[in-house]
């Protein structure tokens, strides 16, 4: 009977489950960052200007 | 609809596993690390489609110069190289079992290998120049030139001696497999195209935003 090499099934679908993962949370973090971002934009845009 | 999609993907993945490793039977010769095949074939499949989609939506930046086919092209670039990566990475771990070696410089290995390098050049093209018309149009045509190499990979198989086996499922006449492999297959493949199509929503949605954040 042929060998099943679970070990090597185990790695390839650990290794793409952990690629897609990051992928995703990289994804994430940048809507995050691109949110604060726009906000405080709009923020400063819509604040008084100072008097001179 | 983004979070929709990705909920949908989430399903569609979580059903390739069950068909993959729940109802597709333990292959004969190769034993269970066939199974791989469920995520090496899709992969590369979805990475096709991906460079398709580059390529069109350049052809479209290059007619029309509408930047929303030009973030497309971008975004489906992205999630190209990463599909591409993936297809790379398992089928090195799928070689060294069945072939005993992780990687040999056959036909279909390498152009595979060019096809991973030359998207990766495009996304450093695009990272390279400031200028945003510029780039678009610089990276829409190497986007139109690299796709050349998808049937050149797809194709290798038949047009040289190679270690690599022909296509399972992209081929004429009929399927050899049993069904319960054919629909394992064709179950994944749904799940990573919706991974996909969820991904590069995603990042299409992201980059309009970076670019406002600029302005």
């Amino acid at each position: 009977m042929t060998a099943d090499h679970w070990g090597f099934v185990v790695a390839a679908y650990g290794l793409a489950a952990v690629v897609l993962g990051a992928y995703w949370r990289r994804l994430r973090r940048r809507d995050r960052e691109l949110t604060t971002l726009i906000e405080s934009k709009t923020a400063r845009a819509t604040q008084p200007k100072r008097q001179r | 609809m983004s979070r929709a999609l990705g909920w949908l993907a989430a399903l569609a993945l979580g059903a390739g596993l069950v068909m993959g490793f729940g109802v597709a039977p333990r292959e004969v010769i190769q034993g269970n690390v066939q199974r791989i095949m469920y995520l090496h074939v899709p992969t590369v499949l979805v990475a096709y489609l991906a460079f398709a989609v580059v390529f069109l939506a350049s052809i479209a930046y290059l007619w029309r110069r509408d930047l929303a086919a030009d973030r497309l092209a971008h975004a489906s670039a992205e999630v190209g190289v990463l599909f591409t990566g993936l297809t790379i990475a398992a089928g090195a771990i799928w070689g060294k079992p069945t072939w005993g070696t992780w990687w040999t410089w056959d036909a279909r290995l390498t152009s595979v290998a060019i096809l991973f390098v030359m998207y990766l050049g495009y996304l450093l093209l695009r990272g390279m120049i400031e200028d945003r018309d510029r780039a678009a149009r610089y990276s829409a045509v190497l986007g139109i030139i690299a796709a050349l190499d998808v049937p050149l990979v797809h194709f290798s198989v038949y047009w040289w001696r190679t270690l690599h086996q022909p296509p399972s499922l992209l081929k004429p006449g009929p399927a050899t497999m049993p069904q319960s492999i054919v629909a394992a297959l064709v179950v994944n493949i749904a799940a990573f195209a919706l991974l996909y199509a969820y991904f590069v929503a995603k990042r299409v949605t992201l980059l309009r935003r970076e670019e406002e954040a600029r302005a």
